[in-house]
């Protein structure tokens, strides 16, 4: 008798064990829309680049080469030091690692990376422009970034006898000041335009699972990571907005985070999107290559009150190279987002559009893991390796 | 003989309650939202102490000084455009948390015991502005709006507390109070004589108004839609062909057609503005500039109006 209750005890314990292991596990394989999601994430989803009418120099070699000089040089500034690069630092994936941008002064926000972002019909953390080119006229006139001006620019490309052959050979002789000014922010756009993530671990992993090859999945992939994987397409609802191959919607949502110290709540799209319909520089605008001004982003776009405190989502390739993060650069860590998200707190102004998430700390930590193997190499982009040769030479004299 | 006494002290505390009700001027809670009155002009109205106690929203009294922002949220929209000025002064007109527009109006010299203030401006979408609490004490927030057109000024004033300490235990004390009473009536058997004669007429006027209310609107049109390019995908700005008809199976033609949607399960709309930009006959219509910008399930609006009739259609898919 007393055996035979020892033995129902120890059976109902293994069974139990079994159980709470079994309820634990991780499915063996991805089902077909798990790997359809994974696939539509992957970098080889991203199609080509698409044309920019307004911009008619955008795919022009000898702008992207023109660009490229003006993005690294320091003379379109106030004091002479600060050039695009000054905060979109290749290095650091075309941030800078700090809060706020530092230049002239510091400016309103956090800055963005670059790779990728000529996929966006949007530019800003707000929308405030409708294309690349009108977006790298902005820092340039802005008080707390170049704080130079449109005419002292022009002058110094006239004035240098490469610049002004560059010039020259793109758009022709000298013309209005918007029109040059214009022009100058159409071949930075053509040099932005080749800026494009490189393939991290995440892209070979889905590459595994596409193959059937299980055992280089394992060897790319941790199970942590594959937890974290599947919460990011599942319950953590990190698709509904960092959805496709560069993880981002390129629209515009409120997340409550919070105001930074000594600053009101930040509006955001609300106002952006004014700005941006209002800009002389727009698609709509005289400046705009494309003859029959076919502007459907500024004609269908959404304005009013529910784009308070909205901004454009962020990609999450190289995340890990990206912080701090949020439009303030107000979250230092990774984890203390994902904890915010977690929790879904109210928006100061506006509503908050996630909901809060519930997930263990645990579970957390596996997203963390995940995002992690989103670190890619330095991006790809014309000069980038003569850059970066450069960089290998410097750090090792 | 106790049931007594607790009838007393719950008396006496509503002696005092209404004007504890009261206390709060130009800023009051109305279903749990805390609404400022700018003469008719309303907004809902928050306080944060964003390093104290993060998203904690406050009414009006904060729990302590430092950096405080103050939010307006217009629920009426002729505060978009006009410009508002805000002031916060100490609290000196001696009446505490019952100082009204009139107190203020009669202190002499509004400058000296300004500790803030914002030039009119107008904010076109929310209203915010951030101030630093360098003590604790009694304050007063006047809030003043100008119209432009007319320029009449409409103003509130609130007194609030900065430092508030709260009631302490006495909200607990009261319910325990309230709840020892509730006790005593029932074991006393009170309850059982209110309760003893229902009211059917109020019932019967329940059912009258239920009855009073209108029939489910049935739908006068059917609509289906065709894309232009392939099956919806996120992120892709596109085109939709809408099929109107009536029930009847009749096309509808020469209808004005407008559209909205949106994620009803996280509570915002679509990312665009789709308009019917072409008439294609046979009750065909272009629908241009849509867009959807995350996956899950999104409903489109589609109201109809013909010289006939008008409805709305409410089309959903799954993305």
């Amino acid at each position: 008798m007393r055996l035979a209750t020892l033995v129902a005890v120890v059976t109902t314990m293994v069974v139990a064990a079994w159980l709470v292991w079994r309820w634990d596990a991780l499915p063996d394989t991805w089902s077909d829309e798990g790997i359809a999601i994974l696939q539509s994430l992957s970098l080889e989803s991203l199609p080509p680049l698409p044309p920019d009418p307004t911009n008619a120099v955008a795919d022009d070699p000898r702008a992207v080469e023109f660009g490229r000089r003006l993005f690294f040089d320091t003379r379109f500034s106030a004091n002479g030091a600060i050039s695009c690069a000054t905060c979109h630092q290749p290095e650091r994936r075309f941030t800078d690692g700090l809060p706020k941008g530092v230049a002239i002064g510091v400016s309103k926000r956090n800055t963005p990376s670059i790779v990728g972002t000529p996929y966006s019909p949007w530019f800003y953390w707000d929308g405030r422009r409708d294309s690349l080119w009108a977006q790298a006229l902005s820092p340039l006139e802005d008080p707390n970034e170049h704080a130079s001006n449109r005419l002292t620019i022009i002058a110094i490309i006239v004035d240098d006898r490469d610049y002004w052959r560059m010039y020259k050979a793109l758009f022709g002789e000298a013309s209005g000041v918007d029109t040059m000014f214009s022009n100058i922010g159409k071949a930075l756009a053509a040099f932005e335009r080749t800026i494009m993530p490189t393939s991290s671990r995440f892209d070979a992993y889905v590459a595994a699972v596409v193959a059937g090859n299980e055992a280089r999945q394992a060897e790319l992939f941790s199970e942590e990571e594959i937890r974290g994987l599947r919460l990011f397409i599942g319950e953590a609802n990190c698709t509904q907005c960092h959805n496709g191959p560069l993880f981002t919607n390129n629209e515009f949502h409120n997340t409550g985070l919070i105001s930074l110290e000594g600053e009101v709540p930040d509006k955001g799209r609300v106002a952006g999107v004014r700005e941006a319909l209002a800009d002389p520089f727009n698609c709509r605008g005289a400046h705009s290559d494309d003859p029959g001004r076919n502007c459907p982003e500024l004609e269908f776009t959404r304005t009013g009150p529910e784009l308070i405190g909205a901004f454009r989502t962020p990609s999450l390739r190289n995340l890990e190279n990206t912080a701090p993060y949020g439009h303030k650069g107000q979250i230092a860590t990774l984890a203390d987002m994902l904890l915010h998200y977690n929790e879904a707190p109210d928006a100061m102004i506006g509503h908050n559009e996630a909901k809060p998430l519930n997930l263990s700390r645990r579970e957390l930590e596996h997203l963390e893991a995940f995002l992690s193997t989103l670190a890619a190499p330095l991006p790809d982009y014309v000069g980038g390796e003569e850059a970066e040769e450069s960089i290998v030479t410097t750090s090792s004299l | 003989m106790i049931g007594r006494l607790i009838t007393l002290a719950l008396s006496m505390f509503l002696a005092f309650a209404p004007q504890l009700a009261d206390a709060h001027g130009g800023v009051v809670e109305e279903d749990d939202i805390c609404v400022i009155k700018v003469n008719y002009l309303r907004a809902h109205f928050k306080i944060y102490q964003p390093r104290e106690s993060g998203h904690e929203q406050f009414c009006e009294d904060l729990p302590v000084a430092g950096e405080s922002v103050f939010v307006m949220e217009y629920m009426h929209d002729a505060l978009q455009s006009m410009p508002i000025e805000f002031r916060i002064i100490k609290n000196v007109t001696g009446k505490g948390r019952f100082a009204r527009m009139e107190h203020v109006a009669a202190i002499d010299d509004l400058e000296a015991v300004t500790v803030f203030y914002s030039e009119p401006v107008q904010e076109p979408d929310v209203y915010t502005l951030t101030h630093t609490f360098t003590e604790e004490g009694d304050f007063i927030g006047i809030v003043a709006a100008r119209n432009p057109e007319t320029g009449a000024l409409y103003a509130a004033v609130f007194p609030f507390e900065v430092g508030f300490t709260g009631w302490g235990y006495w909200p607990l004390i009261l319910g325990l109070l309230v709840l020892t009473h509730i006790l005593y009536l029932a074991m006393s058997g009170r309850f059982r004589r209110w309760f003893k004669s229902p009211t059917p007429a109020a019932l019967v006027l329940c059912a009258a108004l239920l009855q009073a209310s209108p029939a489910a609107h049935a739908d006068e049109f059917v609509v289906t839609f065709s894309t232009l390019d392939g099956p919806p995908q996120i992120n892709r700005m596109h085109s939709w062909i809408l099929h109107v008809e009536t029930t009847a199976g009749e096309p509808v033609e020469g209808a004005v057609i407008e559209v909205d949607g949106g994620m009803p399960a996280h509570n915002h709309g679509l990312p665009t503005r789709p308009r019917v930009t072409e008439e294609l006959g046979g009750g065909d219509y272009r629908l241009d500039g849509i867009r959807f910008h995350m996956s899950g399930y999104w409903e489109m609006v589609i109201s109809i109006e013909t010289d006939a009739s008008e409805g709305t259609v409410v089309v959903s898919l799954t993305l």
